[in-house]
């Protein structure tokens, strides 16, 4: 029994020993570029397009997860704790794991409402922003609008511009270089813009179904019409009366075309297809989403290369 | 690695070892009535109260208010009441059978009930199953006391605790109202369980309850030297688990687990020749 207490006490003194050395170890932040975090990669992919080499930018989440469920990692809490500016996508995107993240990093610059904290869907068009008052019974109505709203460029652009002003803010010295690398940018972007235009125009109208309602802005923005969605509402996976109902919908109509994110199960969605002689399209909901989209201008070009092939095929 | 990271690990640390101290002490008892699977029952059971207290708008309708804990509490409460009931029951329905019906149920219905909440669905289940990385001091301290209250209440009643642990039948026949120490066994532990969860997550606990319990068995037949091993273990691999999850990155409460795995198989690798050596 001595030894066990013995050893009992090493472990105490272990732990005290690790607290005071923790406590001791509070750092300050050094000197360089601005050290900017990002809850996703298109967030951080605009801020790299503003920021150029001023700029230090980490993404959280990675393009290819669900951005409403990340795990925290050790990192993540550093990240946060160092960081002059965090960039959050909002609209309670985040909201099951963010604030505990900011709660716990203990970063007096990146609170919610001080400078260094930008919610960058404040300037931005949001869609599906309910009217009237919102009972629990709506259910699936989410009360600030849909989160995916990165999915147009136009609305890209705007977040830009917040990114650009709010680091003109952080550091004034800049100023010029982060309007130029901006003006260069919307520059870049409006050209494309032209580009994906054109090659989306013969769809117009074009009816579609999606798995989660994560593209509303990048459909609206081209014309398609999505007529139905494979989860019966948000984040309930699919059960059998709606994906019937959805299956018969989609042969009245004629509807061909499921889109879906690269974190869902494809299963439903094949099934779906199979009897109604459609076709399944996994598209990059996010910079990173799969491996050639690697920023925010090859975001749409990705998506819209294969939109315009797919909707090709299901004509 | 990074020693800054340490000052935001020691209040998950402290809280890891909270936990480990009572669940270590508790799993005794769990392991020794054969109830391996009651945590889980009674974590997904206090869930169901928790995820009923978010979804109807009458009880509060908010995922972060009061309501949800006491309705989460009560609930337990219920589950603790129907597992003292079944034990001492002549049918041929082993324990472990109940328990396992009843974590089904409990949570086939967290998923019912979510599903006619959906815009809240995916916090919901962030809000009711906690991450040790997350936890805050005031949360640490609190708990602290309670366990240490609870830790207190059964050390006084020792004898009687273990008693109908260890030997239902014999103690019945002394005359020791067992139903009802039995209900006050479920109700302490359900308490302290549901309130682990809300911090570490499910399977988390059930490795702090279960795990350090079973290593203690493989090297002692006595409660005492099996707790002490139990605490040590509870404490070490706590200590272990966080410094891989900073060292690789890794999502904390998971790499803890998969230490409790390794640092098991260890153990039970080198029993030969502790016992060996003992004899």
């Amino acid at each position: 029994m001595r030894s066990f207490c013995s050893l009992l006490a090493l472990a105490v003194a272990a732990t005290v020993a690790a607290t005071v050395a923790a406590t001791v170890a509070a750092a300050e932040p050094a000197p360089g570029p601005l050290r900017i975090v990002t809850t996703t990669q298109d967030l951080a992919a605009l801020a790299r397009e503003i920021g150029g080499d001023r700029i230090a930018v980490e993404a959280l989440a990675k393009g290819y997860q669900d951005p409403h469920f990340v795990e925290p990692k050790p990192s993540f809490i550093l990240l946060v704790n160092r960081a002059d500016l965090l960039i959050a996508v909002g609209r309670e995107l985040e909201l099951g794991w963010l604030p505990s993240l900011i709660a716990q990093a203990r970063n007096a610059r990146i609170q919610p409402g001080a400078r260094g904290y930008l919610d960058a869907s404040l300037n931005v068009k949001i869609l599906e922003i309910p009217t009237g008052q919102i009972t629990r019974a709506m259910g699936d109505v989410h009360p600030l609008g849909n989160p995916h709203y990165w999915l147009d460029p136009a609305n890209g652009r705007l977040i830009a511009q917040a990114i650009r002003d709010r680091l003109s803010e952080l550091a004034p010295n800049d100023r010029a270089y982060f309007k130029q690398r901006y003006a260069d940018f919307d520059a870049r972007l409006a050209a494309a813009e032209k580009r994906w235009d054109a090659t989306m125009a013969p769809y117009k109208g074009t009816k579609i179904v999606t798995y989660h309602r994560s593209w509303p802005n990048l459909m609206s923005r081209w014309n398609l019409d999505v007529i139905g969605y494979v989860e019966p509402k948000p984040g309930i996976p699919p059960s059998p009366s709606h994906t019937l109902q959805l299956i018969a919908e989609m042969k009245r109509q004629g509807v061909r075309l499921i889109v879906v994110e690269p974190y869902f199960d494809l299963k439903t969605p094949r099934s779906i297809a199979s009897q109604t002689g459609g076709t399944v399209l996994v598209l990059a909901p996010s910079v990173g989403g799969v491996k050639e989209v690697t920023d925010y201008l090859q975001l749409f070009e990705y998506n819209i290369a294969q939109l315009s092939r797919a909707l090709d095929t299901t004509r | 690695m990074d020693l800054h990271i340490l000052q935001f690990l020691a209040a998950p640390a402290v809280a890891s070892l909270v936990i480990a101290g009572i669940h270590a002490y508790l799993g005794l008892h769990v392991v020794e009535r054969g109830v391996i699977f009651v945590d889980l029952s009674l974590a997904q059971i206090a869930s169901l109260g928790a995820t009923i207290a978010a979804v109807v708008p009458a009880l509060g309708g908010d995922p972060n208010s009061r309501g949800v804990y006491w309705m989460s509490l009560g609930f337990t409460l219920i589950g603790a009441l129907i597992f003292s009931m079944i034990r001492g029951h002549r049918a041929n329905i082993p324990q472990e059978a109940i328990i396992g019906i009843s974590y089904a149920v409990a949570s086939g219905a967290v998923i019912l009930v979510t599903s006619k909440a959906p815009g809240e669905a995916e916090h919901l289940k962030n809000m009711l199953v906690g991450n040790i990385l997350s936890v805050q001091w005031p949360e640490v301290w609190t708990t602290g006391a309670m366990y240490l209250l609870i830790g207190a209440f059964h050390f006084v009643f020792r004898k009687r605790f273990l008693e109908i642990s260890i030997n239902r039948r014999a103690a019945a026949s002394l005359g020791t109202p067992v139903r009802f120490w039995d209900f006050l066994f479920y109700a302490s532990f359900g308490f302290v369980v549901t309130r682990s969860v809300a911090i570490a997550g499910v399977l988390l606990v059930f490795c702090y309850l279960i795990v350090p319990s079973v290593g203690g068995i493989l090297f002692s037949n006595r409660i005492g030297p099996r707790l002490a091993i139990g605490w040590v273990m509870g404490t070490a691999v706590s200590m272990l688990g966080m410094y891989f999850s900073v060292v690789f990155d890794l999502p904390t409460g998971a790499t803890i687990i998969c230490t409790f795995g390794v640092v098991l198989a260890l153990m039970a690798m080198v029993r030969p020749r502790v016992i060996a050596w003992k004899s």
